[in-house]
C-alpha cells in the first residue's frame, strides 16, 4: 500500500502518517528529497518506484508566486509533477490542513 | 456556463481543465493561450501543453492581452482560457497592457468570451500561500489575482481545485 500526505508546511503531516498508517515505512519531506535530487543532477521522477509501499509526506510547495530564480521554479515544478504521478498510483492521498486529514483519494483506514 | 479550475504550479490543473472542456464542448473548441513564449521555462511549458491538447480538436489562438478586443468569427461550443495569472501579469506589466485598468479589462474580456461560447473554462493559479514578502508591484499583482479569482468564483457555475492531480470541488454546479 502506498499513501501520500500533502499539505502546507508544519500542518502535522508526519504525526498523522505515523498514527494513521503505523505499519508502513515513513518517507518524510519528499520535497526536500526532490531538491537534493535536482542538486545532484538526477531526475526526481526516478524516485517514484522506490516510494511504493511507503507512507510519504510532502509539502505542497506550488501555491506561491512563481519564483524568480530558475532553480527554485524547476524545484516547485518537479515536486508538483512527482506528486501528481505518486498520487495517481497511490492507494490513498490525504490532504492535511491544520492537523486535520482529508482523504482526497481512497478511504480512511479502519483503526 | 463558466467553470474555474485553480491549483498550485504543476498540480495537474491544465489536464483537468482540458478534460472538463472536452466533456462539455462536443465539437468546436478554442484554446486561448495567454502565455508569452519568453524564456526556456515558458517554452517548455507551452510545448508540454501542446502535447496535452494534441488530437483533441482545439483551435489555438495566442492572446496575451486585451480579451475584450478579441474578434472571433464564429461561436464555439467551448473556450479554454489558460491562464488568468499570465493574463493579469501581461495586463499589468507589458508595455501595451491595460495597467491600472487591468482588473476591469479582464472581467470585461471574460464576459465577452462567455458571449462567444456555450462553456468557458478558465484556468487560474493559487499563488497566495508562500507567506514571503514581495515588492509593492508584486503585492498588487497577488492582490488583484485574488480579487479576480473571487469575482470569477462568484459568477462561476462550478469551481474546482486540483491537488496532486486530484480534482476537489470548491463550488459545485447546481443540479437542474
Amino acid at each position: 500500500m502506498t499513501v501520500l500526505l500533502v499539505g502546507g508546511a508544519y500542518q502535522g503531516k508526519a504525526a498523522l502518517a505515523k498514527r494513521l498508517y503505523p505499519a508502513l515505512p515513513l518517507v518524510q519531506n519528499l520535497h526536500a528529497r526532490v531538491r537534493d535530487e535536482l542538486a545532484a543532477g538526477r531526475d526526481p521522477m526516478a524516485l517514484l518506484e522506490a516510494l511504493r509501499g511507503h507512507v510519504i509526506t510532502c509539502d505542497e510547495v506550488g501555491c506561491g508566486v512563481v519564483p524568480l530564480a530558475r532553480a527554485d521554479e524547476d524545484y516547485r515544478e518537479a515536486v508538483g509533477h512527482l506528486c501528481c504521478a505518486l498520487a495517481e498510483e497511490a492507494d490513498a492521498v490525504v490532504r492535511v490542513v491544520a492537523g486535520v486529514p482529508q482523504w482526497i483519494k481512497g478511504k480512511k483506514p479502519c483503526m | 456556463m463558466l467553470i474555474l479550475v485553480t491549483g498550485g504550479s504543476a498540480s495537474g490543473k491544465s489536464a483537468h481543465a482540458e478534460r472538463i472542456l472536452c466533456e462539455r464542448a462536443p465539437v468546436s473548441r478554442l484554446y486561448l493561450a495567454t502565455m508569452q513564449p519568453f524564456g526556456a521555462t515558458a517554452e517548455k511549458r507551452i510545448a508540454r501543453h501542446r502535447v496535452l491538447r494534441q488530437g483533441k480538436g482545439f483551435q489555438t489562438v495566442e492572446r496575451p492581452l486585451d480579451l475584450a478586443g478579441l474578434k472571433l468569427d464564429r461561436r464555439y461550443d467551448g473556450i479554454l482560457l489558460e491562464d488568468l495569472g499570465n493574463l493579469l501579469a501581461n495586463e499589468l506589466f507589458a508595455p501595451e497592457g491595460a495597467k491600472d485598468a487591468a482588473f476591469g479589462s479582464i472581467l470585461a474580456g471574460i464576459e465577452r468570451l462567455q458571449d462567444c461560447c456555450e462553456t468557458l473554462v478558465v484556468v487560474t493559479n493559487e499563488i497566495f500561500s508562500d507567506g514571503l514578502p514581495y515588492p509593492a508591484e508584486a503585492v498588487r499583482y497577488i492582490h488583484l489575482l485574488g480579487r479576480l479569482n473571487a469575482a470569477l468564483c462568484a459568477r462561476a457555475d462550478a469551481v474546482y481545485e486540483s491537488v496532486c492531480g486530484i480534482l476537489l470541488p470548491i463550488k459545485e454546479e447546481e443540479t437542474r
